[in-house]
């Protein structure tokens, strides 16, 4: 005989010793909430989305009108900042808009390796909205440390005096920083996914290669 | 209204919860965990309970949602770590079928198959609930064909866990 058919004729009996739960028991445990990694995505991908709009338009809002002034400065011309702002909301939009219909798109019910593209979909359109977030923070960087070297006359004064060699040394001191920082990001996502989502990436794999 | 569904749905929870039971069983190896993966699956079914549509089998239905729950969405709690192994599994062998052996045989069994991958699990879950390999493949999401090969292969590795 099978040594799995053993199993299955005491597996069918439910020989198994198990604690029986009665509806009294079980009433209250329909009040738990869940603690499924669906549900800590969302509460990442909320977060997330709160974050870059508070760093991308409210919180210069909130600073100083001195400050917002030397942004303007910075800039070159309140427009450009405003224009950053504006396109920021309509970029969020289609976000917000694309990480609803595929939240809405698990479904516990599908089978088991739907559900898993599924939520892995969810977390590629979360992945998109950090990377769009991170190529603007570069690009920002970028705009700004120009118009602060070619707008600002203090830093204008100073650089004309000073060697070809230490501008290129200053530009790549601002480029390797804005970089190291990018990278601290991506690589705390790395963590943060790498965790939540290994034991889903490790079984979508071992389902993946069945079709081989 | 709500009221009803909740009684409804308490009820076949009730009369069906062994099938979440052996869920746990085959994907924890303590109480605390046991007891946190039933209290997700439960929580996942009642979720979805309003969809059910009573076209398949209460019972069909459960299968789909614990084995997701286990497989894909349950994250392992902090708390389960620190506490204590299940003992071996206990087996209520009726006193006139009896038969030393074969307790220790399943028990045996039982280890190995704790050893598995969790879609192997999964596999071996569904065997052992008699679901044909249709039923196995619309399941888990892969071919008819693919599940009969990987079951052979489970029963294989089982067989060199058991013997090695």
């Amino acid at each position: 005989m099978d040594e799995l058919d053993l199993l299955k004729s005491h597996w069918q009996k439910d020989d198994i010793q198990e604690k029986q739960l009665s509806s009294k028991d079980i009433y209250p445990l329909l009040l738990k909430k869940s603690s499924s990694i669906v549900k800590t995505l969302f509460y990442i991908s909320i977060v997330e989305l709160v974050f870059f709009v508070f760093a991308n338009s409210i919180l210069p809002m909130l600073l100083s009108d001195s400050y917002s002034e030397n942004i303007d400065v910075v800039y070159g011309n309140p427009l450009i900042m405003k224009v950053v702002i504006i396109s920021g909301y309509f970029i969020i939009i289609p976000f917000v808009y694309f990480l609803y219909k595929s939240y809405k798109s698990i479904s516990v019910t599908d089978n088991a390796k739907k559900l898993m593209e599924s939520i892995l979909k969810t977390r590629k359109v979360i992945k998109y909205y950090v990377a769009y977030n991170m190529v603007l923070a570069f690009v920002a960087m970028i705009i700004a440390f120009y118009f602060a070297v070619t707008r600002n006359s203090d830093l204008m004064l100073k650089l004309d005096g000073a060697a070809t060699g230490k501008i290129i040394l200053l530009v790549a001191i601002a480029f390797i920083i804005t970089a190291g920082f990018v990278f601290i990001i991506w690589l705390f996502y790395k963590l943060l996914y790498g965790i939540l989502l290994k034991r889903l990436n490790r079984n979508y794999e071992e389902l993946k290669k069945l079709e081989v | 209204m709500n009221k009803e569904l909740e009684h409804n749905f308490v009820e076949l929870l009730e009369k069906n919860q062994n099938i979440v039971h052996k869920v746990c069983r085959l994907y924890t190896n303590n109480y605390d965990a046991h007891n946190d993966l039933f209290q997700e699956i439960t929580i996942q079914l009642w979720k979805a309970y309003p969809k059910f549509r009573g076209d398949s089998k209460f019972s069909t239905w459960m299968y789909r949602v614990g084995l997701n729950t286990a497989i894909t969405l349950y994250r392992k709690s902090k708390r389960s770590i620190n506490t204590q192994q299940f003992d071996a599994v206990q087996f209520k062998i009726s006193a006139e079928e009896y038969d030393d052996t074969e307790e220790q045989q399943l028990k045996l069994l039982y280890k190995a198959v704790h050893q598995l991958n969790d879609i192997e699990k999964a596999l071996v879950f569904l065997y052992l609930e008699d679901k044909n390999y249709r039923e196995i493949s619309e399941t888990l999401g892969i071919s008819e064909v693919n599940a009969r090969v990987k079951m052979n292969r489970v029963k294989t590795k089982l067989r060199t866990i058991l013997n090695p």
